[in-house]
């Protein structure tokens, strides 16, 4: 409860009645009555929040009365009392009882500073008054977390910069959601708490829009992404009969809706991945279709092939001519997914030719390499898994398959070089201990989430605790805990003296980097009876963050090795398992090398092909993508052009640019991926635009042809 | 897009005669690794130069990822500058087999 109070009349007569507790002080609380002074309240709330006894209580209160009395204070503020007690409990040794009484909050000048300014730790959030209010609630359960949901030693380890736990202003959710539309399409939208309940859909507008609204949900109880699978597949049977314009139509809606959700959460549009296939994928062939009105269609989805493919490519129609002034959408994203099937299913060099133009002309298609015969889904983020027998069993029942990663955990793994001195074994042994500290993470999050849903329908995360089809929303069984990496490039240099791509040796080093804490996280997987998988981080204010606290604490040596600008504090570690951005690689090189961590990396990963302002032809970018998928490991890539967007004319250019093009105003954004999406490179932060300045655009790879610009694939 | 498991990624180093070395990749609890891991101490026995990793271990993992091998049980053999002559990802080659890629012929 928050208070303030004022003093009544003169303080001198008050102090003469010190001892009778009865200061002539309004108490003025946050529930907007007004109270005298009542040192009885400061007994009440130590008695209530901590473990000290009545005794050391009364003690405290009159000292803190005592205190307020003989001083000069003017306007007394309930947090100022609660220091004070703080200080008395402080001066009595009594740590505990210090912490369980503390405060949660943020300072005037702070909170200042956030509604007048931009939030950068995540472009993702615009600024504005739904956007002050996430980051002021995200600053209080962030200390929250840090206080009463993490042990002191994970929270330390948080602080120091060794791990990082990410999205600790969402500590009472999970951190991203994969899921299917099947869900919807049988059940209806009906969401506890709300005050409508809708029944399947039978007009694919309305499915649409139940799953506008559905992810809005998911968006209120994740922190991150939000997944759909087999996005095509599972529209096709309400798109029988519809025209091409009407399937342009609703195409354009989809995007649209997603990419303009600015008034969800924060202001932030929702993190959306949209899983496409040009086949059927193996594992739904057999499936039964659900149709209009919820009712199964008769038919199994093999039969729903051409309105599956037709609307697969309506949506790159879309994202091919992009938004209202010609930027790329932002969201949702497309990853198409490249397996055998995708090779034997008609017209697919057609598809792929249309995917890969978009790839070029507006970098929004994401490839993503399912190899051999193993059938995998994408969850979110970048996490995807083989299915296995289980998983063969939901998929005949594809609305069960509900996936989730309940928190990531990233290590920095330069700092664990500088600790290691350029010893292996001390090396090998500290990386041990970074992840026992990751894991202790998970093991507190889980149990604290597990409390929450442990209040059902009617607890704060209803949405996720809802049983439709005999379990909740939420399978904790089948969730994943995410352990990352920032930095591997720069631990191989302080432990090695050479970067990555340097020498084979310093290559084969990094492997045996993440080869350890794969073989190490499979231990701590079968001993917890949980999954565990590495993660490339996105890492998109992490890198930042890790290479500054390097530099406090590990300089000068780390003053040699972080990337970016120090003069300019543009600082930052090369992202996960990647290789140095600057380096002038043959790009297909790049995929390769990058790949061989791949499948080491369970929860997905990803290579960037950085663009710049060149524009390849498609039948190169197809070519690309077919000797990544034949000759490489790699699980992911994506090719970035840049834009500038002008803001006066709103028209859009390729290219970084200080003016626009057209009409020479400078008032210009500049657009590119910061990490795996799309923003304004004007919300960066300062790591992150030091990245951006070193990017190698693969300039010496990229040639003047007859057929236009050729990105040479080896 | 076939995905055999025998890839042949150098064929003008096949056949020359030249000897070269040979990678095993095994692992403790794969039924066809003891007959790879057989044919490895067979070949030792003839001077050939035989490496073999465990999956189970840091090294075995590093190298195997190195190599792209994703299965086991695994065989590479390599020319002198390590290049990859011939590889058996999953399968187990034969002795006979091995040693024509190894020695130029079959001996």
């Amino acid at each position: 409860m928050s208070t303030v109070i004022e003093m009544k009349g003169d303080r001198r007569e008050l102090k003469e009645d010190v001892e009778t507790t009865d200061m002539a002080l309004f108490v003025r609380t946050s529930d907007e009555a007004m109270y005298d002074w009542d040192r009885q309240r400061i007994v009440n709330a130590l008695l209530r929040e901590t473990y000290v006894d009545l005794g050391t209580a009364s003690e405290i209160a009159r000292e803190v009365e005592e205190l307020i009395a003989t001083s000069k204070i003017k306007m007394i503020t309930a947090p100022l009392i609660r220091e004070l007690v703080d200080t008395k409990l402080i001066e009595r040794g009594l740590e505990q009882a210090r912490k369980m009484h503390t405060r949660l909050g943020m300072p005037l000048y702070d909170v200042d500073q956030l509604i007048l300014h931009p939030n950068k730790e995540n472009a993702n959030v615009p600024h504005g008054p739904e956007a002050t209010n996430l980051t002021l609630a995200e600053r209080i359960k962030k200390e929250y977390a840090l206080l009463a949901v993490f042990s002191q030693e994970v929270a330390d380890a948080h602080m120091r910069g060794d791990i990082h736990l990410h999205d600790l202003g969402f500590v009472d959710r999970p951190y991203c959601s994969g899921q299917s539309l099947e869900f919807i399409k049988r059940f209806g939208l009906s969401l506890p708490n709300s005050i409508a309940m809708a029944k399947p859909a039978r007009h694919p507008e309305v499915l649409l829009a139940h799953m506008v609204k559905f992810a809005a949900a998911l968006q209120s109880h994740f922190a991150g992404a939000i997944g759909w699978d087999s996005v095509n597949l599972f529209f096709a049977p309400y798109l029988v009969g519809m025209s091409d314009p009407e399937l342009e139509q609703l195409a354009q809606m989809m995007i649209f809706e997603f990419s303009q959700q600015a008034v969800a959460r924060g202001g932030q549009a929702i993190f959306t991945d949209l899983n496409l296939y040009w086949e059927i994928p193996k594992h739904f062939e057999d499936v039964p279709a659900i149709g209009p009105g919820g009712v199964m269609t008769g038919k199994t989805y093999s039969g729903y092939m051409k309105e599956a493919q037709r609307f697969a490519w309506a949506l790159f129609d879309v994202y091919q001519q992009g938004d209202g002034s010609g930027r790329p959408f932002f969201f949702p994203k497309p990853l198409v997914h490249i397996t055998e099937k995708f090779f034997q299913t008609p017209d697919h060099m057609d598809f792929l030719h249309h995917i890969c133009d978009v790839a070029s002309e507006k970098g929004n298609t994401y490839f993503v390499f399912d190899r051999g015969e193993t059938a995998k889904i994408s969850e979110c983020c970048r996490l995807s898994f083989k299915l296995d027998q289980t998983d063969f069993e939901d998929a005949k029942q594809p609305w069960k398959m509900r996936y989730c990663a309940l928190q990531n955990v990233t290590l920095n793994l330069p700092r664990i070089a500088y600790l290691a001195k350029g010893e292996d074994t001390k090396l090998f042994s500290k990386i041990a201990e970074f992840i026992e500290i990751a894991v202790k993470a998970h093991l507190e999050k889980k149990l604290f989430i597990e409390k929450l849903l442990s209040l059902g329908e009617k607890g704060p995360l209803s949405l996720l605790a809802m049983n439709r089809d005999g379990s909740p929303y939420l399978r904790m069984h089948r969730a994943s805990f995410l352990i990352g990496m920032v930095g591997l490039n720069e631990l191989v240099q302080i432990h090695t003296g050479e970067e990555m791509h340097q020498s084979k040796q310093a290559f084969k080093f990094g492997l045996k980097v993440i080869a350890h804490m794969k073989l190490l996280i499979d231990k701590f997987s079968q001993r917890h009876g949980m999954r565990f998988v590495l993660e490339q981080t996105p890492a998109e204010s992490t890198a930042y963050r890790f290479a500054k606290l390097d530099l406090k604490y590990h300089s000068p040596k780390s003053g040699y090795i972080v990337k970016g600008d120090i003069s300019r504090g543009e600082v930052y570690y090369t992202n996960s398992t990647y290789l140095n951005n600057a380096a002038v690689m043959n790009p297909i090189e790049r995929v390769r090398q990058e790949g061989l961590f791949h499948p080491l990396i369970e929860a997905g990963a990803l290579t960037h092909i950085w663009l710049g302002e060149v524009r390849p032809s498609k039948a190169s970018i197809s070519n690309f993508v077919i000797k990544t998928f034949q000759r490489t490991q790699n699980d992911q890539i994506a090719f970035s052009p840049e834009f500038t967007t002008c803001n006066v004319c709103n028209r859009t250019t390729r290219g970084l640019r200080r003016a626009c093009a057209y009409c020479g105003s400078e008032d210009v954004d500049g657009i590119t991926r910061i990490t795996g999406y799309f923003t304004k490179i004007s919300s960066w932060n300062k790591g992150k635009i030091g990245e951006l300045r070193n990017r190698y655009r693969n300039q010496a790879f990229l040639e003047e042809t007859e057929e236009g610009v050729v990105l040479k694939a080896g | 897009m076939s995905n055999d498991n025998v890839q042949m990624s150098n064929l003008i180093l096949c056949g020359g005669g030249r000897m070269g070395s040979i990678k095993i990749f095994t692992k403790a609890k794969c039924p066809k690794c003891p007959a790879v891991k057989e044919i490895g101490t067979e070949l030792k026995k003839e001077g050939v130069s035989v490496f073999s990793y465990d999956l189970d271990t840091i090294e075995g993992l590093a190298e195997a990822s190195f190599y792209s091998v994703l299965s086991t049980p695994s065989v590479i053999i390599q020319d002198e500058e390590e290049r990859e002559i011939m590889s058996w990802r999953g399968v187990v080659p034969s002795l006979q087999e091995l040693k024509h890629y190894l020695f130029g012929s079959t001996s």
